[in-house]
């Protein structure tokens, strides 16, 4: 899940090299972290939050797969 | 070669406003986005209308060798694109714990990219969800990582044919409906590309008109019997 994400953010950003993924199992839900450069922002959030949105669709139906729920939160 | 702009609500639209002051079928053009437009959040804020530059060919090359000798070059160009395109979505589900396959190829000048492998319901998603999520993803990085707009459409198990066919069968239904008790008859919520779907559906019924009603998420299509007059 966390390269799932790593990978899309990466692709989107300026700075790829300041993507940080970082993910904290629990049992049931994980909740994956993505930190990028300031000026990045925008970009893996999207007008109105379009490509955020996209990315945690994509990160559910992942989930799914596994019998699992997963969180994608931007850390500012 | 000339070059018109056009603005519609979304590409498809400014497309077909193209075709229509033009006089030009699709193929004929070359088309760039330069706006893609969004509908913004349900339609209520942040809306903005879809741009693109068409580019025709001037009348003398117009003839069908010219224009297949023009493609040539740029042949090669088109492929190492659609490549490019058809890694980034078979790098993402590679991530996703399915087997996945993708091929690609190229129609109308976009790219259609079919995703194959077990669980592909879970692909699509509800109503197309997860396929549309892939999809805008995949064309904003390859609209970012390319030098020439691109088009990506991205399907599974032919779920975008599926709909078509689905929705223009209830087009007709409800057209039928129409016609029969004379008043109009409306659809149910649907996004802009269905909605396109629904009014081309009915556009050669010479008895009934096609209207959007309604804002954003909850946007409609009226179908209106017409007075024979």
């Amino acid at each position: 899940m966390k390269d799932l994400i790593a990978y899309i953010a990466k692709a989107l950003v300026d700075k790829p090299e300041e993507v940080i993924v970082t993910e904290i199992e629990g049992e049931q839900t994980s909740v994956i972290e993505l930190k990028v450069a300031k000026e990045d922002l925008g970009k893996v959030i999207g007008k109105q939050g379009r490509t955020a949105r996209a990315m945690r669709t994509i990160l559910s139906a992942a989930s799914t797969k596994i019998n699992k729920r997963s969180v994608l939160e931007i850390i500012e | 070669m000339r070059t018109y702009e056009f603005e519609g609500k979304t590409t498809e639209n400014a497309i077909e406003e193209a075709c229509r002051t033009l006089n030009l079928s699709r193929d004929e053009m070359e088309v760039e986005v330069i706006e893609p437009g969004s509908a913004g959040i349900f339609g209520l804020v942040g809306g903005r209308k879809a741009k693109i530059r068409v580019s025709v060919p001037d009348e003398e090359e117009s003839s069908p060798e010219t224009v297949l000798a023009g493609a040539g070059p740029s042949a090669e160009a088109e492929t190492e694109e659609m490549e490019f395109v058809r890694d980034v979505l078979q790098n993402i589900l590679d991530r996703i714990p399915m087997k996945t396959s993708v091929t690609a190829e190229r129609v109308d000048g976009r790219i259609s990219l079919n995703i194959e492998g077990d669980s592909s319901g879970l692909l699509i998603g509800r109503k197309g969800k997860t396929l549309d999520a892939l999809q805008f993803i995949v064309n904003k990085i390859a609209n970012k990582a390319l030098e020439k707009k691109v088009h990506v459409i991205i399907d599974s198990e032919n779920y975008r044919q599926r709909r078509k066919d689905s929705l223009i069968q209830l087009a007709l239904r409800l057209g039928e409906k129409a016609r029969r008790i004379q008043k109009p008859v409306t659809t149910g919520p649907l996004n802009p590309h269905d909605r396109r779907i629904v009014h081309l559906a009915l556009r050669d019924e010479p008895d009934l008109d096609t209207r959007s009603r309604g804002e954003g998420i909850m946007k409609r299509v009226v179908i209106l019997p017409r007075r024979s007059s």
